[in-house]
């Protein structure tokens, strides 16, 4: 339960004034193991950009990457929930090659045969990603009711889905790369044209700064009601105004990416607007995509921290029989965190089909193993009971920083596995020596 | 994988060579004679020997679409119309299954086997029972490293050549990228980079017209997944603007890579700049209508089934592996073999020497893209979807 903040050892009002750095950083109920890997994450960053010649953090790059990590990210979200109940699922990737195959397929041959040849549907990105959610949360349905009610191990199940179901997608279309897709639904796949813009960006990152505010002032009022130790006032305020600083600080950098020069140019040309003399900047703001990253992220945070079934999750996780015997319904649980999966699935889908204009068989091809290294190196533990959705989104920024990096500064395919490989262990190894340590 | 996938060729109308046809001509048939006779082979397929040819065919996977779509159709109609019999089995990408066909297919009767083997030497215990059982073998698309097994496959070191010929003549000087496939991939590493520096990719790199943007080697794709190379090309086009260095020409060595790339650069609202490719898949033609990839190689199946199906009723009379012959004039000038109509010795890479025929490779460009719509490789609703008809290329009008 190491992500619940509230109820994490919190300090007293009444606790005497101390004052070593430790105690301080206690006093904040910051999360260490998701600090440490925050600053993991900056130090990857900073290590590439001295290789690479002081070019590497600048905002085109930096979005690139995010939207290169937001599939991943997404999923390892779901993959939290299902590792933190003691199962796995090997199919994620799979389900994301047939969801994005679908996509392709409703929006190329379905839709206009259903709708006619030259209908040019103005909604079809809503039906077609409703029909990918639909299908996800069914595919999941049947696999978790297959491990729950029969009892069939969810390793066993969901390697057959690994299998099975990427098999399916060579049927759908014979092996062959559909693409095409409606325009408005490429925007999904983020780009200069798939970003929310400067105004949007602005007021999204104002809106995070108010309710960083808003919930810390909450959270404290609640303490004080129900009687709980508060944070001392002064770390009330350095978490409001860091919190604050960064939103707004991520919203300015993302406003300093501007559309490729050539399609400025002829937005220009098109809008009979002069160009300047630096040329016309038209910042982008935050791709479709990283909006999805950060909906999802605070969405299932919500569902794994303040609703019923994430407590189920946890507590499942932490003992099976004493939540059977607690009076959870376990099964019902644990069918229902495979449906989240398949509804994730749909969105990482989405994002992949949408970025490529298009599918092909392979896409989503070991999806799974970055999944779950995401969400290990975030913190998730294989025991059970242990994982942050923040910390695996984390893992996912990380994993994508290293091989976005390496890719960066000229480093193939095997080197980049390589390193990959040697991380997971070290952050596990590291994170592993470290509990037993404050054990 | 990918890279297999689309092998063909224009016209290799007609390798003939094969006694089997020619009414009573036996073993010795002169090559004219026989290719002459083959030619005409529907006409005179009752009555001659061939009937009594079995022509055996095992197919490593049937899940690329090429294989049943082009290649089988072929050879058998190529092997039914000469008066042979026609029987095949596919191993579904497994080894065993495939040693087990060969077995199965040898004790129905097989008086010649074409291999499409799943793996080049682990096939060979499977080559040398077909030997001992007097039966010759054709080595299909892929090489079987045996001096016994006549090789018919498209030339992938021209494959290679034929990218950047075309590259390199629209883009003769400049920033290039370079994007290869899978590294463990014999075609990726070593055949299609060779063919790129016949084209005089090494000399204008060494001259100082071309500059590699993304190091001498290229970068390499896992697989060659269209995913990674869509990520890997980002990466390269985030460099090249750090840089301020504009991209001229992108050689992809095949189609799946050339696709991701195209992600790539729509992703980034780049443009478009020269770009190749191989396979002739859909997606790829579309994009060369669409002028989003410049030029893609293709190998035409339906050919190369038609000379293996040609060349399996020869062995299957009688005809020597080492002069088979083909007819002159039947073969598109423009696929025929470089080295000319006779099987040429071929130095493989676990230094073998074999028989073979290396027909060449189409490059296809917006200009000739008729060409694909005649081989039945793309239907014209398919390669012109979306096209713009102000900017269509002749073949979408």
């Amino acid at each position: 339960m190491a992500n619940v903040a509230d109820v994490a050892p919190v300090s007293g009002q009444a606790r005497p004034p101390r004052s070593s750095i430790r105690e301080l950083v206690a006093q904040t109920e910051i999360d260490l193991r998701l600090f440490g890997m925050l600053v993991a994450f900056i130090l990857i960053l900073a290590t590439f950009h001295v290789i690479s010649g002081g070019k590497l953090v600048q905002p085109t790059n930096m979005l690139t990457m995010s939207v290169q990590a937001a599939g991943i990210a997404i999923i390892a979200t779901g993959m939290v929930l299902v590792i933190v109940s003691r199962n796995i699922d090997l199919s994620v990737g799979s389900l994301v090659g047939l969801i994005s195959m679908s996509y392709a397929l409703w929006m190329t041959d379905w839709f206009p045969r259903i709708f006619g040849i030259s209908a040019n549907v103005p909604f079809q990105w809503v039906l077609a990603l409703a029909l990918g959610i639909a299908l996800g949360a069914a595919i999941g349905a049947l696999q978790g009711f297959i491990i729950a009610y029969i009892g069939v191990p969810s390793f066993i199940v969901t390697l057959g889905g690994l299998l099975s179901i990427r098999g399916l997608v060579w049927y759908q279309s014979q092996g062959a790369a559909v693409t095409g897709l409606d325009p408005t639904f490429q925007l999904i796949g983020g780009g200069a044209l798939g970003s929310v813009g400067a105004t949007l960006t602005w007021f999204l990152g104002g809106l995070g700064c108010v309710a960083i505010v808003f919930l810390l002032i909450t959270s404290r009022r609640q303490r004080h009601r129900y009687g709980f130790p508060v944070r001392p006032i002064w770390a009330e305020v350095l978490l409001g105004v860091v919190g604050c600083a960064i939103v707004l600080g991520v919203s300015w950098f993302a406003n300093n990416n501007f559309w490729p020069k050539g399609l400025a140019d002829r937005y220009a040309a098109d809008h009979g607007i002069p160009i300047p003399a630096g040329g016309l900047l038209i910042p982008t703001g935050f791709p479709y995509p990283i909006i999805l990253v950060i909906g999802v992220t605070l969405v299932m945070s919500w569902l794994a921290n303040r609703r019923r079934f994430g407590r189920y999750v946890y507590a499942y996780g932490g003992n099976p029989d004493a939540a059977e015997l607690g009076g959870i319904n376990t099964r019902w649980t644990i069918l229902k965190t495979y449906v989240v999966m398949g509804v994730l699935c749909a969105l990482a889908a989405a994002i992949a089909a949408a970025r490529l204009n298009g599918s092909t068989l392979d896409i989503g091809v070991s999806y799974e193993l970055y999944v779950i290294a995401a969400a290990v190196i975030g913190g998730t533990s294989f025991a059970g009971g242990i994982g942050t959705i923040p910390g695996a989104v984390l893992g996912a920024f990380v994993l994508q920083a290293l091989s976005y990096g390496l890719s960066f500064i000229g480093v193939n395919s095997p080197g980049q596995n390589v390193v990959a490989g040697v991380v997971l262990i070290l952050a596990v190894g590291f994170d592993t020596l470290n509990r037993r340590r404050g054990a | 994988m990918m890279i297999r996938r689309l092998a063909s060729i224009t016209a290799i109308a007609a390798l003939t060579l094969g006694a089997c046809t020619s009414g009573g001509g036996g073993a010795s048939a002169a090559p004219s004679t026989a290719a002459s006779a083959a030619a005409s082979a529907p006409a005179s397929a009752a009555g001659s020997p061939a009937a009594a040819c079995t022509v055996a065919v095992s197919w490593n996977n049937f899940q690329q679409p090429r294989w049943a779509a082009h290649d089988k159709p072929n050879i058998q109609q190529t092997v039914e119309a000469g008066g042979g019999t026609y029987i095949d089995a596919d191993a579904n990408l497994s080894n065993e299954q495939q040693a087990t066909d060969i077995t199965t297919l040898l004790s129905k009767g097989a008086k010649v086997l074409i291999v499409l083997a799943q793996d080049t030497t682990a096939v060979l215990p499977s080559i040398k029972a077909a030997k001992d059982a007097g039966v010759p073998v054709i080595a299909y698309d892929r090489l079987i490293e045996d001096t016994g097994a006549l090789y018919i496959t498209f030339d992938n070191v021209g494959v290679g050549k034929a990218e950047a010929d075309a590259v390199i003549a629209k883009v003769p000087k400049g920033n290039y990228v370079l994007i290869k496939g899978d590294p463990g991939d014999p075609n990726a590493k070593t055949f299609l980079p060779q063919g790129w520096d016949q084209a005089g990719l090494k000399d204008k790199v060494a001259s100082g017209d071309i500059v590699l943007l993304n190091g001498p080697d290229g970068t390499f794709t896992d697989a060659w997944k269209t995913e990674k190379a869509q990520s890997n090309m980002e990466a390269i086009i985030d460099k090249a603007v750090a840089d301020g260095k504009k991209i001229d020409a992108i050689l992809a060595e095949n189609d799946s890579t050339a696709l991701g790339v195209v992600g790539a650069l729509t992703a980034k609202s780049y443009g478009y700049p020269p770009l190749s490719g191989q396979d002739g898949d859909t997606a790829n033609l579309n994009n060369v209508a669409l002028g989003r990839q410049y030029v893609d190689v293709w190998k035409n199946a339906n050919e190369l089934g038609k000379a293996a199906g040609a060349a399996a009723l020869a062995l299957c009379n009688g005809g020597d592996m080492a002069s088979l012959k083909l007819q002159d004039g039947l073969i598109d000038p423009k696929v025929a073999p470089v080295a000319g109509l006779t099987a040429q010795p071929f130095t493989t890479p676990g230094g073998n020497t074999v028989s073979s025929f290396i027909l060449q490779p189409t490059p296809l460009t917006a200009d000739n893209l008729q060409l694909a719509i005649d081989g039945k490789q793309i239907t014209k609703d398919e390669l012109c979807k979306g096209v713009d008809a102000a900017t269509a290329p002749s073949a979408c009008k």
